[in-house]
């Protein structure tokens, strides 16, 4: 979300996001594998199947939940809109990709793919536009 | 928008670091400011000001005064 220098030590609301986001991370990593096999077993239906089908993208809500308090906590503001310019990055990405590959879709050209994809895209497009903006400051920076 | 920063601070022997620690900003910041690659916003460019006892005038040049 955030690009730290070497040896730059980590401001508060990177502490705090942090400590958020990875958590979420290690639940999802565990909540998924076993959701999956629960569910693709046909062990079960019903609400416990509701529950089993939600229950991974809820740590990812907690991540996006994570994503927006950092922005509304980051004091610096130029580390700030450089963390906007990659979601921006992001969300153009999400929305460039879900509109041509629907209509690819919907024109039988590519198969169907499940929405979930959208935070993975997502967070490609932070790290594709935040290494965008790096290379474009190193190179357009006046000595 | 030009600015003298990186003089001052010469003038005060500070490194980006310690001027990013009185400014509670990270030193890259400080440095896009520097190099121009970032205009702060107004109530950073007076607490730059401040710290350096300047007017704003003299540490950021105006783009409408700008060669």
């Amino acid at each position: 979300m955030f690009t730290s220098k070497r040896g730059e030590k980590m401001n508060g609301a990177q502490r705090r996001y942090m400590w958020r986001f990875l958590p979420a991370m290690v639940v999802y990593s565990l909540v998924i594998p076993v959701s999956s096999s629960l569910i693709d077993g046909h062990r079960v239906d019903g609400v416990t199947l509701i529950a089993l089908s939600i229950a991974p993208a809820l740590p990812l809500l907690v991540a996006i939940a994570a994503v927006g308090l950092y922005l509304i906590e980051e004091t610096d503001e130029y580390v700030r809109m450089r963390a906007i310019i990659g979601a921006l990055g992001g969300t153009g990405l999400v929305l460039a990709f879900g509109t041509v590959w629907g209509f690819l879709e919907q024109g039988g050209v590519v198969a169907h793919i499940p929405a979930w994809f959208v935070f993975p895209l997502w967070a490609i497009g932070l790290g594709l536009s935040q290494g965008l903006c790096g290379l474009i400051n190193r190179w357009g920076s006046r000595p | 928008m030009n600015n003298r920063l990186r003089v001052l601070r010469a003038e005060r022997s500070w490194s980006q670091q310690d001027l990013a620690e009185q400014l509670e900003v990270s030193r890259q910041s400080v440095n896009a400011i520097e190099t121009g690659r970032y205009d702060p916003s107004l109530p950073l460019a007076f607490k730059i000001a401040e710290l350096f006892g300047l007017p704003i005038e003299d540490v950021f040049v105006s783009p409408s005064k700008e060669q």
